[in-house]
C-alpha cells in the first residue's frame, strides 16, 4: 500500500500549480466576470455581442495550456495524458477553486462519447470544437414520460432520405437556451424492444423546427428547459454510432465517471465553511461549535469526507492497475450526493433560528449562502441518476440481486 | 499510488477465509455459547499459532512475519467475517505491544512464547466509570522502592481470566502507560465478566498489586506514547474484525434475499430489501476505505492517524450493527432463530461497536482533533 505519487506525477502537480498561480489570478477576476456573463446569458440580457465572451476565456486558456481533454487522442487536441495525471489535474483545478467551465458537458459527456464512438469526421469536426469552448452543448435525454425510466423515450425520429425528421420534447435540458449543438436520444424503432429502438444524434441548435423553453427552478434559477422539437431535420451524418444502436452509448456515456476525489475538495470546502460558520454563530452565552451536538454532527461529515477520499484513492488505485471499475464509482455518486445534502441540512440547523433569514436581509446568517446550497444540493440526489437508481445499479450491479421488474 | 491490498495481503486474507470456514464453522459458536465461555479450541488454536497468524505484525528476530498493523487488520477482519473468538485479537494486540515498547528482555522471553501460543498476556484498558479510551483511566501505579503497586479497577479485559500477565493502562507519577503485571499477583482479584456474544473477558481489582521494576513498558519517556499508540492499533484492529462482520451479515443477506421467493419472487428485487442492502454495501465499502486509511496512516506514522482511527471505529461500528440488524429484519422470522448466524453476528458487532469506544467517543476524538489540528480549505 502506497498513496505516494511518482516523481514524474509530482513533477507534472507542480507545474500545474505554478501555472495555476500564474494564470488564475486573471481568470478569477474575469472568473467572477464569467459567472456573471453566464448569468447575464441564461437571465437573455446578454446584448449583440457575445455574451459568453468572458465565460469562454478561461476554458480556452485552460485548452492552450493543455489542462482540458487530457484523456483524448492527440489528434484531436486532447493530451493522452495518464489516468493519474488527470486525477492529480481535477484535484489541483478544484483546489485552486478554478472558475467552473462553460463547456463542461461537452468535456466530460459527449466529448468523451464521440472519442469513442463518434465517426472519424465527427471527431474531427466537433472534438476541438468542444476543448475551445467555441461549441456549447446541452443533453437531450430525459423526456416528460422518460426520467428515471429513461429506455421509455418517445421522441421520435424517422429517416427520410438522408435526414432524420425529429418529432417530440426533451425536458430538465441544462444550459439548453445557451447552447449551440445538442445529443440527444431518438426512438427510431418504435416495433423494437424498448432498448434496441433508440439512437444517439447531434443535433445543431440552429436547426429550424427548434423552440427552448426555460423552466425556472426551485431555487428560483433559470439552469435548464423544455425543449420542443417539431419536424426538426438532421443529417443522417449526425447519427452516432448504429441506427438503434444508441442506448448502450448513453450508457457508457453516463459511464465517464472518474474516482470522484475532485468532489471530495468541495465538500471538504463546504466543511470547512460549515466549521467557520458553526464557530461564528450564537448559541445561548457560546458558538454553536461548543455544543456537543453540532461538533459531532461535523466529526461525522469529517469521517464521511474521509471515508469518500479513501474510496476514491481505492478506485483510483484500480484504475490505476487496469483493473474494471469496481464498486467504486457508483457507490461514491450515491454517497457524495446524499453526503452533500446532509452537510447543508446540518449547516441550517446549525444556523439555529436564523438559518430561515433570506439572503440580503438584516440578520443573514453567512449571507445566506447555505440556502443556496441547500437547494443545490437536492438536485444532486436527482440529476445524472436518482439516488434511487443508483440504489438499483448496486443491488443489480454490484450485489447481484434480481432485477426489480422483468421487462 | 496503490491504495489496495497487497497480493502478499490478498492470499493472507483468502488463505485465513479458507481456513476459517473449513475448520472454524459458526456451528462450534453457537454450541459454545451455550456452554460458555466461547474460546477457540485447543487444536485450531495450535493451527492458528502454527500458521504465524499471532507473529503477523511481529519482527522476524522475535518470531514473527513482519507484517504491518494492514497486513494484521486483514486477519482480524477475517476472524471477525468468520466469528473467531479470543484469545486471537487479545494475544496479536498484546504482542504488538510488547515488541513496540523495545524492552529486550520481553521481547527475548515473554513475545516469542506469546506468538508460540504458549503464554498468554492480554491488555486491559477500559475502566468502569462509563467513559472510554487511555484519558478515562484512574487506575494508579505508585513506585514503591524499585517496585510498583497498582491499585484500581479495569473492565472487558478479553480473556482476562486466561492470561498469566496483563499489560494494564495506568496513571504513572510520569503519565500514563501499560505495567505489566502477573495475574496472580497478590492484591489482584479477575472475576468472570462474559459478553453478549459468549467471549471470554473479565473485571480486574487491583489493590497495591505489586508490579516488578521495569513493569512499565517503555519507561517513563515513552510510556504513555505507547500506550497512545497500542490504543490506536487495537482500535483499528477491532474496527477490522467489525468490518468482517459486517462483510458476514451484507452476504448472507445476499444471498437469502436472491433464493427466498415470496409473492411469486425472489424478495430481492423488491426495492423495499434491496434498496437496504444496496446503503448496506455502500456503509461497507466507505468503512472499508477508511480502515485501509487508518491502517496505512499507522504503519507511516502520519500525524493524522488517530483522527483516521477514530473515523474508521466510529463508522464501522455503526455500520456493522445496522448491517447485522438489516440482516435479521430482511431473512425474517428464520433470521430471528437460534440455528441461523445472523444472531452471531449481531452480538459480535454489538459487543465490538462498544470495545474501546462507541461511535460518539471516536466522533468526539475526531471533532477534539479537528478544535486542535485540522487546518480547513477555506480562510477564516
Amino acid at each position: 500500500m502506497d498513496l505516494r505519487f511518482s516523481a514524474e506525477d509530482e513533477a507534472y502537480r507542480q507545474r500545474l500549480r505554478d501555472w495555476l498561480k500564474e494564470n488564475l489570478g486573471a481568470a478569477t477576476g474575469a472568473g467572477g466576470s464569467a459567472n456573471a456573463a453566464m448569468k447575464r446569458a441564461e437571465e437573455g440580457s446578454g446584448g449583440k455581442s457575445d455574451p459568453l465572451a468572458g465565460a469562454r476565456a478561461w476554458p480556452r486558456k485552460l485548452q492552450e495550456a493543455g489542462y482540458v481533454g487530457l484523456a483524448w487522442p492527440k489528434k484531436y487536441g486532447g493530451q493522452e495524458a495518464s489516468f493519474t495525471q488527470q486525477v492529480i489535474c481535477a484535484d489541483e483545478m478544484a483546489r485552486a477553486r478554478t472558475p467552473p467551465l462553460i463547456n463542461t458537458i461537452g468535456l466530460s459527456i459527449i466529448g468523451p462519447t464521440l472519442v469513442q464512438h463518434g465517426t472519424e469526421e465527427q471527431k474531427q469536426r466537433f472534438l476541438p470544437r468542444i476543448l475551445r469552448a467555441d461549441d456549447l452543448w446541452c443533453q437531450g435525454f430525459s423526456e416528460p414520460e422518460a426520467g428515471s425510466d429513461l429506455a421509455s423515450l418517445r421522441c421520435r425520429a424517422e429517416l427520410d432520405g438522408d435526414e432524420f425528421v425529429v418529432n417530440g420534447q426533451k425536458v430538465w435540458t441544462s444550459l439548453a437556451f445557451l447552447s449551440d449543438w445538442m445529443f440527444l436520444l431518438v426512438r427510431t424503432d418504435p416495433d423494437a424492444p424498448k432498448r434496441e429502438g433508440i439512437s444517439y444524434l447531434l443535433l445543431d441548435m440552429k436547426t429550424p423546427g427548434i423552440t427552448v423553453r426555460p423552466l425556472r427552478n426551485a431555487a428560483g434559477g433559470q439552469h435548464f428547459s423544455e425543449v420542443f422539437l417539431d419536424g426538426v431535420r438532421i443529417p443522417r451524418e449526425n447519427l452516432v454510432g448504429e441506427l438503434n444502436g444508441g442506448w448502450s452509448i448513453a450508457r457508457s456515456s453516463l459511464d465517464h465517471e472518474r474516482s470522484g476525489l475532485s468532489g471530495v475538495v468541495a465538500l471538504e470546502e463546504t466543511l470547512g465553511r460549515l466549521w467557520r460558520m458553526a464557530g461564528k454563530v450564537q448559541r445561548g452565552d457560546a458558538e454553536a461549535l461548543g455544543d456537543q451536538a453540532t461538533s459531532r454532527a461535523l466529526a461525522q461529515h469529517w469521517i464521511e469526507i474521509e471515508g469518500l477520499r479513501h474510496l476514491g484513492y481505492r478506485t483510483l488505485s484500480d484504475q490505476i492497475a487496469g483493473k474494471p471499475p469496481g464498486a467504486g464509482a457508483s457507490v461514491g455518486k450515491l454517497f457524495a450526493s446524499e453526503l452533500r445534502q446532509e452537510m447543508t441540512r446540518t449547516a441550517l440547523r446549525v444556523e439555529g433560528p436564523l438559518g430561515p433569514v433570506a439572503k440580503r436581509s438584516p440578520h443573514v446568517v453567512d449571507r445566506g449562502r447555505w440556502h443556496a446550497a441547500y437547494f443545490d444540493a437536492l438536485a444532486h440526489s436527482i440529476g445524472g441518476g436518482t439516488s434511487e437508481i443508483m440504489r438499483n445499479v448496486i443491488a443489480e450491479k454490484v450485489l447481484g440481486l434480481p432485477h426489480a421488474k422483468d421487462d | 499510488m496503490d491504495f489496495n491490498l497487497s497480493e502478499e495481503q490478498e492470499a493472507l486474507q483468502e488463505m485465513a477465509r479458507g481456513f476459517l470456514s473449513e475448520r472454524w464453522p459458526a456451528e462450534r459458536v453457537r454450541e459454545l455459547l451455550d456452554a460458555r465461555p466461547v474460546l477457540i479450541d485447543d487444536d485450531v488454536w495450535k493451527e492458528i499459532v502454527e500458521m504465524g497468524w499471532l507473529g503477523v505484525a511481529a519482527s522476524e528476530e522475535a518470531g514473527g512475519i513482519g507484517g504491518d498493523v494492514m497486513t494484521a487488520a486483514v486477519l482480524c477482519q477475517e476472524a471477525g467475517r468468520g466469528v473467531l473468538p479470543g484469545p486471537f485479537q487479545s494475544s496479536l494486540v498484546a504482542a504488538i505491544a510488547i515488541e513496540r515498547s523495545g524492552d529486550k528482555d520481553l521481547c527475548s522471553g515473554l513475545l516469542p512464547g506469546l506468538i508460540e501460543g504458549k503464554r498468554r498476556v492480554s491488555v486491559a484498558i477500559e475502566e468502569p466509570g462509563g467513559l472510554y479510551g487511555p484519558d478515562a483511566v484512574r487506575t494508579e501505579a505508585r513506585a514503591a522502592g524499585e517496585d510498583w503497586l497498582l491499585t484500581g479497577n479495569k473492565i472487558l479485559v478479553p480473556e482476562g481470566n486466561e492470561a498469566e500477565h496483563l499489560l494494564v493502562a495506568a496513571r504513572t507519577p510520569d503519565g500514563l502507560g501499560l505495567v505489566r503485571v502477573a495475574a496472580d499477583a497478590e492484591g489482584a482479584t479477575t472475576t468472570r465478566m462474559d459478553r453478549m456474544d459468549g467471549q471470554s473477558c473479565a473485571a480486574l481489582v487491583f489493590e497495591d498489586a505489586k508490579a516488578e521494576a521495569g513493569a512499565l513498558l517503555g519507561g517513563a519517556d515513552r510510556g504513555e506514547a505507547l500506550l497512545r499508540e497500542v490504543y490506536d492499533i487495537w482500535t483499528a484492529l477491532v474496527a477490522a474484525d467489525l468490518l468482517g462482520s459486517a462483510e458476514a451479515s451484507l452476504e448472507l443477506t445476499r444471498s437469502y434475499a436472491t433464493e427466498r421467493v415470496q409473492f411469486g419472487r425472489p424478495i430481492g428485487s423488491f426495492q423495499a430489501v434491496s434498496h437496504r442492502l444496496a446503503d448496506t454495501l455502500v456503509d461497507v465499502e466507505i468503512g472499508r476505505s477508511l480502515l485501509y486509511g487508518a491502517c496505512l496512516a499507522l504503519d507511516e506514522g502520519r500525524d493524522n492517524a488517530a483522527p483516521l482511527v477514530s473515523a474508521a471505529k466510529a463508522w464501522l461500528s455503526e455500520t456493522a450493527v445496522a448491517a447485522a440488524e438489516a440482516a435479521l429484519q430482511i431473512h425474517g422470522g428464520v433470521g430471528f432463530t437460534w440455528e441461523y448466524d445472523v444472531h452471531l453476528h449481531l452480538r459480535r458487532s454489538r459487543c465490538n461497536a462498544a470495545l474501546l469506544g462507541d461511535a460518539d467517543h471516536h466522533r468526539d476524538r475526531v471533532a477534539a482533533y479537528m478544535e486542535q489540528s485540522w487546518v480547513p480549505l477555506v480562510k477564516a
